[in-house]
């Protein structure tokens, strides 16, 4: 079962800030949810997990995350990463993320993810038909994610974030970026909200072919 | 003799013989809940048995570790193919001549295939242990499409065959072909083409079902290891080719196996083949030397077990300009999965498919046959149909409706002009099947008046002149002919045993009787009819006759109970049988009435001194004398064998018409009428062929309307769990009519032709017709299966006829 997915989402931190959350893929990887990184193998090669929950099924993938590309001028990462599930499923997938500036603000960005995700097994058995959904949802709350941990990243100095964050510090300049709060990233997909936002999906399909 | 003298007539109707509509003697256990299947089999000391299985459709093992799984306390053993290597079990021969993995040895060819098996104390130590065993995987490209199997640089799915361009049934001229099987005149075929008037031509899928039994497949093996004997309790249709095969894998002899099939919870094909976990829970019994139980999950059948169908077919007719046909061309790719599992006698690798010219008279026909290798489960059976039969009659019954569509004429007129007549039978056929009997014409001209055809007509004409209409009409017509009763063992035989089949009779001395059969229910009712078939021949109440099957240590050998053969072929066995005892009775009963035999003349239930009603033993005076004071020179007792070895297949036939109206703004079809005349030949017993007959709709109606296995690109099966595949109830099932007529089949001694498939066969393309009429204005040939809203809906739209 291959779900092929282009997605642009804008987010309220500077490019700068996000591209170096991005090549730290550890910190990356600790914005998805249920995903964690355990082992750097080598360079560009890591090893991990992600455990997906909805409702009494769980699947916890065990594998690799290859960095086969990271272009610092293009702000443009390439990753394949692979794994299986003990009970039975696999998945694959080849991801290309690039951050884009936003050219009217600069305090903004977008991230841009093109991922083909394979899923071989019971998971694509069952899950097929849910495939889609669940990927939208699991890639909404890692960019949720990825967004407020950027957001505690220190500005490059002099930029417009930097200035903002002095501001949101009550003005105090020689304190720019010193304490930046831990943030707080949902660790877990959340079963119940998937399937909430699945229905809503459908019924909103409905209304809006009725439209 | 002093009782009150009962009519011929009133003790023929106490025997509750053939004609009678007897209820069924399985039901009393079954309504209670007290039926005995596999599943409700234990042993003392039974270990329990879960396969793990590939999750991917083709790769390499790289690495299979166990230890985790042998860590789980209740864990006897995790084997792999390496383990049953020793034993040269890894492997072993399909029905169909090829070999099959029983666990992966390197490779995995389709997804779900056994890879390891885990033996524990209970199911869920077992399953838990499954999820343990890690297995390194290497994907390979996966090939789903048996057109693209066949391109020069497709992907070897399998390596073992490397090199072999000789199969089992002749020249594999490419790495994922099987064969290539040619029937019929393909010289006079092309010529009757070279010189038609008209031609049409339609290509068809005919999908991939499962016949998903209610009782999924399993086993109980039990290994004595002191007596070195094996008991295998056994989901099979036909235990005595399992006790055979088991003995010449395991090299037990086989007077030490007794495979017993227990009551079987249907099987439509399904359980004909020998699995790789029957295999497996053998081995592991044998090794432990405990018994071992498995029992597949629901997911595991449809994945799995043997599925049927995956023909990708063309056919062409060619004809004059006023609808008689000439000729008929048929090419078939045919899917058969990663093995040649299918489950046909060894000489025909397309099964019967040659039934393909039908009902219909055609000179000069051709059909080939192409079986090619994919990356999908094995199988390839009769789904509640004699060998491919019903992709053969969907395919002609499609044909004669694409072409009266071309010639504008109407689908009842082209089928009686084209039909085999009554006054021509025996019949030979283009492909050189002997028919044994038919009346298609007056069979037809009943259904056409039942339902009001001419009426039924102007309706859908109505219908269609109204731009507003909320429904398309369709009307369906199928007139087909099976080939049941497999068959005669010059022509067939599985691996290498005739087709026969077999009975033997027991007259106990005070009259009651047991039969026993090489056959086996699975809901067909074989207690009831076969008891029926002697009360008749015997005069012995059908009440007191008892009839076994299914335990290979007590029936005499038989080939079992598919492709509708257990009337045809089981049944003659029976009443030759009872035709034995008959005669050697009629000596016993000449003796006690000091008369000469040709004295006696037999009447329902006893044999009269000719000229004097007063005179006369039963058949219960005559097992009496037999165990008592027999004559001299005759041996005591009442009983017989037979082996019947049918001279031809039967022919049983049917016509169905169905009518439809196809909801414009949904898609959804309402069956609003389906008719189903079935000429089964001679009756036994009416009930149950109508029960029979609405199971076979009821399939016929699932395999049309919803049936379907669709795989992604990956090889994942999106529809192994019955969430999605299409099983109907009651609530979705429409209403069933039904009626016949009766044309004995000449050669069968009962002239009883087998009806249990023929509803299936004959239905699927009714419902098909009965689609594709409803868009015919709009010129449409053929819509494929399954003809489910969605698709419907599609065709809608596509031929702007959508609301």
């Amino acid at each position: 079962m291959e779900v092929k997915l282009d997605k642009q989402y804008p987010l309220d931190v500077d490019a700068a800030r996000a591209w170096a959350l991005l090549t730290d893929l550890k910190a990356t990887a600790n914005c998805m949810p249920g995903a964690e990184i355990t082992e750097q193998l080598s360079e560009t090669s890591f090893k991990g997990g992600v455990k997906v929950k909805v409702g009494p099924a769980v699947a916890q993938f065990g594998g690799t995350v290859d960095v086969i590309e990271a272009v610092a001028a293009e702000r443009k990462m390439v990753l394949r990463g692979k794994g299986a599930d003990k009970g039975g499923s696999s998945a694959s997938m080849d991801l290309t993320a690039i951050i884009t500036a936003d050219p009217a603000n600069p305090a903004h960005c977008v991230l841009n993810g093109q991922a083909a995700v394979i899923v071989n097994g019971k998971f694509a058995q069952f899950g097929g038909r849910m495939m889609v959904q669940v990927s939208d949802m699991l890639l909404a709350q890692f960019v949720e994610n990825f967004r407020q941990t950027a957001l505690t990243l220190p500005a490059a100095e002099g930029s417009p974030a930097a200035a903002a964050q002095v501001a949101a510090s009550g003005g105090d300049a020689a304190a720019p970026a010193a304490a930046p709060k831990a943030p707080v990233v949902a660790r877990e997909i959340n079963g119940l909200a998937i399937f909430w936002a699945l229905v809503k999906s459908w019924f909103g399909g409905l209304l809006g072919k009725k439209a | 003799m002093n009782a009150p003298v009962q009519t011929a007539e009133a003790r023929e109707l106490a025997l509750a013989g053939m004609g009678a509509s007897r209820l069924r003697k399985e039901d009393a256990r079954f309504i209670q809940g007290k039926g005995n299947y596999v599943d409700d089999i234990k042993m003392p000391g039974m270990l329990h048995m879960d396969i793990v299985r590939s999750p991917i459709a083709h790769g390499r093992i790289v690495k299979i570790n166990k230890e985790a799984a042998l860590a789980i306390p209740g864990v006897h053993a995790v084997l792999t193919a390496d383990d049953l290597k020793p034993l040269k079990l890894h492997w072993m021969p399909t029905l169909a001549g090829d070999v099959a993995a029983v666990l992966a040895d390197e490779k995995v060819h389709f997804q779900m295939q056994e890879v390891a098996i885990v033996i524990a104390d209970d199911r869920y130590i077992a399953a838990d242990a499954v999820e343990a065993v890690e297995i390194e995987y290497e994907e390979l490209p996966v090939v789903l499409d048996p057109y693209a199997a066949l391109q020069p640089g497709a992907p070897v799915i399998r390596e073992d065959l490397a090199g072999k361009t000789e199969g089992a049934h002749g020249k594999r001229d490419h790495h994922n072909h099987i064969f290539t099987w040619d029937a019929g005149d393909k010289s006079a075929a092309d010529a009757a083409f070279d010189k038609a008037e008209v031609t049409v031509s339609q290509h068809m899928y005919y999908p991939r079902v499962h016949p998903c039994p209610l009782e999924t497949c399993g086993c109980v093996a039990s290994f004595d290891p002191i007596k070195g004997d094996l008991t295998t309790f056994i989901t099979s249709q036909a235990p005595h080719v399992v006790r055979t095969v088991v003995s010449m894998l395991s090299g037990i002899p086989e007077s030490k196996v007794r495979i017993v099939s227990p009551d079987i919870g249907g099987g439509f094909g399904n359980k004909v083949g020998i699995y790789p976990g029957y295999v497996c829970a053998i081995v592991a019994s044998i090794v432990l030397g405990r018994p071992v139980k498995w029992v597949e999950d629901r997911i595991e059948n449809i994945s799995s077990t043997a599925f049927a169908r995956d023909y990708h077919m063309d056919g062409e007719l060619a004809a004059t300009a006023d609808g008689k046909i000439t000729g008929l061309r048929v090419n078939v790719v045919a899917d058969h999965g990663a093995f040649d599992a299918c489950a046909d006698p060894t000489k025909f690798p397309a099964g019967m498919f040659h039934i393909v010219s039908g009902s219909y008279d055609i000179p000069a026909a051709h059909a080939s046959v192409k079986g090619v290798y994919t990356n999908k489960a094995p199988g390839g059976v009769a789904y509640r149909c004699s060998f491919r039969v019903t992709e053969a009659v969907y395919l002609i019954e499609r044909m004669v409706d694409v072409l009266a569509q071309k010639l504008g004429m109407d689908k009842a007129e082209i089928r009686a002009k084209n039909f085999v007549k009554k006054e021509q039978f025996p019949y030979t056929s283009a492909f050189g099947f002997e028919y044994d009997s038919g009346d298609y014409q007056t069979a037809l001209d009943k259904v056409l008046e039942a339902v009001d055809y001419k009426g039924l007509r102007a309706e859908q004409a109505a219908k269609r002149a109204d731009p507003n209409s909320p429904t398309l009409m369709g009307i369906g017509l199928v007139t087909f002919t099976e080939v049941v009763g497999a068959g005669p063992s010059k022509i067939c035989d599985i691996l290498g045993v005739g087709m026969f089949d077999s009975c033997e009779i027991r007259i106990h001395p005070t009259g009651s009787a047991i039969a026993r059969m090489g056959t086996i229910t699975q809901g067909q009712g074989h207690q009831t009819t076969y008891a029926q078939i002697i009360a008749t021949e015997l005069g012995i109440p059908s009440e007191v006759i008892q009839v076994e099957e299914g335990d290979t240590s007590t029936a005499p050998y038989g080939l079992g109970t598919y492709g509708s053969r257990s009337t045809p072929v089981a049944g003659a066995a029976i009443a030759l049988a009872a035709r034995k005892i008959h005669a050697k009775a009629r000596k016993i009963a000449a003796h006690m009435l000091e008369v000469n035999e040709n004295d006696l003349d037999w009447e329902v239930d006893r044999f009269k001194v000719k000229g004097d009603d007063s005179k006369f033993k039963t058949m219960a005076d005559v097992a009496w004398q037999a165990y008592h004071q027999p004559p001299d020179g005759l041996e005591p007792g009442l009983e017989a064998v037979h082996y019947y070895d049918p001279p031809n297949f039967t022919f049983p036939f049917g016509i169905y018409l169905c009518v439809v109206d196809i909801d414009r703004a949904t898609g959804e079809t309402k069956i609003r009428r389906f008719y189903a005349l079935d000429d089964c030949g001679t009756r036994i017993n009416p009930m149950i062929i109508d029960g029979q007959i609405h199971g076979g709709l009821t399939e016929g109606f699932a395999v049309a309307m919803g049936q379907q296995m669709p795989f992604d690109a990956q090889g994942n099966l999106l529809g192994n769990t019955l969430m999605d595949y299409f099983l109907p109830t009651f609530v979705e099932t429409p209403h069933w009519e039904t009626d016949h007529t009766v044309t004995p089949s000449p050669h069968h001694p009962l002239g009883a032709k087998g009806v249990a498939e023929s509803p299936h066969v004959g239905s699927i393309p009714t419902f098909t017709s009965a689609v594709v009429d409803a868009f015919s204005h709009l010129g449409v040939t053929h819509l494929d299966m399954p003809h489910n809203a969605f698709r419907t809906w599609k065709a809608l739209r596509e031929h702007g006829a959508a609301l």
